[in-house]
């Protein structure tokens, strides 16, 4: 558990952080999100410490941050940066294999963690692992280091903008593998983006910020139907609010399950457990259906879904 | 079968055309009765008779032939060519030296003409341009030097180029030569070694202390402006009358003339390059690299090491290559105080008008800075490809 208390940060007569109270309960998924230059990132290194805090209190698991020492803190904390921060000299297995190694891990112990990570993100532990940072597509340099920041199998991660400057797609795709690894992990996270959809697809909760300012704390859902002022409204968007609360929801959550599994026509297309309401309803409307079959992996249908179910799951 | 066609050369061509004229319209070589007179000049027939004639000449053409055939294999075949020529070239002048040199006399010598230099210089060129166009990887270029220089070698220890001006001049000064040769290196690498500490002190405190950033590049660069003849000139005095207030230091060598006084200038003009590369290096360690690595865990210390120094390094080791060259050309001028080194030959030659012990002198003060050059670039490469 992160807590932060009172919290202020000044750049001279500037203020960064404006007395911000923040907790972030174990295995929760924090997203800060605002605009450039509302005091995310400063928010986020005055935890690990890579920045002091004016006033306040920061506690880690009821610990004052201040009392540890700061190395030892950051060892406990993965973090991963926008700008990836890879070291240029050093093999993608080097890079990964950065905290281990600080933390003073066996070889074999560390070199088997690191081919743990490359697969867990993606990559070939057999020929990614000797490229150097420079060999690396953008994308695959992302997962590299948000890889690294998970090497020394830390209680914490504190993420800035790590999936920042990348294509929409490729974004899409460390989303999900994000979702799935935290679902296998849940790690305490603390997440900065500026991108309110990324916000609402990653957090279990978001704090929206505004000239260092925590504006509303609460869950992606409170957070669109409840919008605690004019500016969170502008920032999810008055417009299409409707379809990013049915993006919340997958198609698992309120479909109609068949007692065992049945042989599907293969000609149909039907949807999958994991997809958003969003994506089902696109699905329904451009085929104008009322009704689909839900696939597994298989291909098996293992149940249905109608549109009112969709429509009502928003609700 | 597929035969790849290729453009003919144009550049070997005209480089051996160049050699050509050169080597038949200059003077090839000369024969002096003793090393002050200057000795009368002989063309390349002249010189070498028919042999050496043909033999140049054949050459040259075979080369142009070569250089326009369409094959690729037509490089490494020049490339062969081209080493054996130069690394032969000394025989020349030992067909020069067999055929004119008078027998009787003892002070009879052979002297290098503009025709000889030329053809060397071309034939280097070409070359030079025949491993480019081979893409010559480093190590077959150090080779390809090694190579030459060792068939030099060779020529010069034999007994026919005995008479050879330069090699009299040297047969002569056989001991004061290694000892130039250690005191131009001690003096120059030395100097570059304490500089090297100096600067990395200096760049390291300007990156502590921005403060300080503007006064010691101001320092450094105001010491490298002074005329080198002149920073020597101005120590003199206040080491002169150091070394009398303190008759110790006399005792180590401190004087206003001699080693103290070159060191100190060299070390002076060391200091800006390696400063300044050593603090622009470190400073230019991208933001993100030491934010991650703090953030990853790493202490200051770590920081440093496992991160800004390697990343610095290369820019670093250019830093020590131009101040090394630089060094090593700047001792030859130190000789004027009396430090010693090969400058000494430069100058006795230059007041004696005796050209072949001012190349003496100069030959090995080049030699030198070029292994230089070619070592420490060897090193940054490697250091960058890591
Ligand atoms: N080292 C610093 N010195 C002075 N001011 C700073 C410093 N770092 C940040 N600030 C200021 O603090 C404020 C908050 O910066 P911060 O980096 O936290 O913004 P952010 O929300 O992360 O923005 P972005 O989305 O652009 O990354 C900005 O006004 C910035 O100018
Ligand atoms: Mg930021």
């Amino acid at each position: 558990m992160i807590e932060l208390k009172g919290v202020t940060r000044r750049f001279g007569d500037a203020v960064a952080v404006d007395n911000i109270d923040l907790t972030i309960e174990t295995g929760e998924v924090c997203v800060l999100v605002g605009s450039s230059g509302c005091g995310k990132s400063t928010t986020l290194r005055m935890i690990n410490r890579l920045l002091p805090r004016t006033s306040g209190e920061i506690l880690v698991d009821g610990e004052d941050i201040n009392k540890a020492d700061p190395e030892a803190l950051r060892l406990n904390m993965g973090y991963a940066i926008q700008s990836t921060g890879l070291f240029p000299h050093w093999t993608v297995a080097r890079n990964i294999g950065v905290v281990p190694d600080l933390l003073k891990w066996p070889t074999h112990k560390r070199d088997e963690r690191v081919s743990e990570l490359l697969t867990l993100l993606g990559l070939d532990p057999a020929t990614d692992a000797i490229k150097y940072p420079h060999q690396l597509s953008g994308g695959q340099a992302q997962r590299v280091g948000v890889a690294r920041a998970l090497a020394g199998d830390p209680n914490i991660l504190l993420m800035d903008e790590p999936f920042g400057a990348l294509d929409a797609i490729t974004r899409e795709n460390l989303q999900q593998e994000m979702l799935r690894i935290q679902r296998q992990l849940s790690k305490t996270t603390v997440f900065v983006t500026h991108d309110i959809d990324e916000a609402l697809k990653l957090a279990t909760r978001i704090a929206v910020m505004d000239q260092g300012r925590i504006i509303q704390h609460d869950t992606p859902e409170a957070i669109l139907r409840r919008p605690a002022s004019a500016f969170v409204e502008n920032l999810i968007g008055k417009g299409d609010r409707g379809l990013k609360l049915l993006a919340l929801r997958t198609v698992g959550d309120v479909m109609e399950r068949y007692p065992r599994p049945r042989q599907s026509d293969p000609l149909t297309e039907g949807l999958k457990e994991t997809d958003s309401l969003r994506a089902a309803l696109s699905v329904m409307v451009w085929q104008n259906s009322d009704q689909l079959p839900v696939l597994s992996e298989a291909g098996d249908a293992v149940g249905t879904v109608k549109r009112e179910q969709l429509l009502q799951g928003g609700v | 079968m597929p035969v790849s066609t290729q453009p003919p050369n144009r550049v070997i061509p005209a480089l051996a055309l160049s050699a050509l004229a050169c080597v038949w319209l200059l003077d090839f070589g000369l024969v002096q009765p003793n090393r002050i007179v200057s000795g009368t000049g002989y063309g390349l027939y002249a010189a070498t008779g028919w042999l050496g004639a043909v033999v140049v000449s054949s050459l040259l053409a075979v080369a142009v032939g070569l250089a326009l055939r369409p094959t690729h294999k037509r490089f490494w075949v020049l490339a062969l060519l081209l080493i054996t020529a130069l690394m032969a070239l000394p025989l020349l002048l030992e067909m020069l030296a067999q055929r004119k040199l008078p027998e009787d006399s003892a002070y009879a010598r052979i002297g290098i003409g503009a025709g000889f230099w030329c053809l060397a210089f071309f034939l280097a060129l070409m070359l030079l341009e025949t491993l480019g166009q081979l893409k010559a990887s480093r190590r077959l270029q150090l080779s390809t030097v090694l190579l030459i220089v060792a068939g030099w070698w060779f020529c010069a220890t034999r007994e026919g180029l005995s008479s050879l001006s330069l090699i009299r001049e040297y047969a002569n000064r056989a001991d004061q030569f290694t000892q130039a040769l250690t005191t131009h290196l001690s003096l120059s690498l030395g100097a570059v070694a304490i500089s090297a500490v100096l600067a990395f002190g200096l760049a390291l405190a300007m990156v502590r202390r921005e403060r300080l950033r503007r006064p010691l590049l101001g320092l450094v660069s105001f010491m490298q402006t002074i005329p080198s003849l002149a920073l020597f000139g101005l120590l003199i005095a206040p080491l002169g009358a150091l070394s009398a207030a303190y008759p110790f230091l006399q005792t180590l060598g401190i004087r206003g003339i001699g080693w103290a006084p070159a060191m100190l200038a060299l070390i002076a003009y060391s200091l800006l390059p390696m400063v300044r590369n050593t603090y622009v290096a470190l400073m230019e360690v991208p933001e993100p690299v030491v934010d991650a690595g703090r953030g990853m865990g790493m202490n200051e210390r770590q920081i440093f090491f496992k991160l800004k120094l390697p990343l610095a390094l290369p820019v670093i080791i250019e830093g020590v290559r131009i101040t090394t060259i630089q060094a090593i050309g700047l001792t030859a001028v130190a000789a004027l105080i009396g430090a010693g080194g090969f400058g000494t030959f430069i100058f006795q030659g230059l007041g004696q008008a005796a050209m072949d012990l001012v190349l003496l002198g100069a030959l090995p003060t080049v030699f030198l800075a070029l292994a230089a050059d070619a070592i420490l670039s060897a090193l940054k490469f490697q250091g960058a490809s890591r």
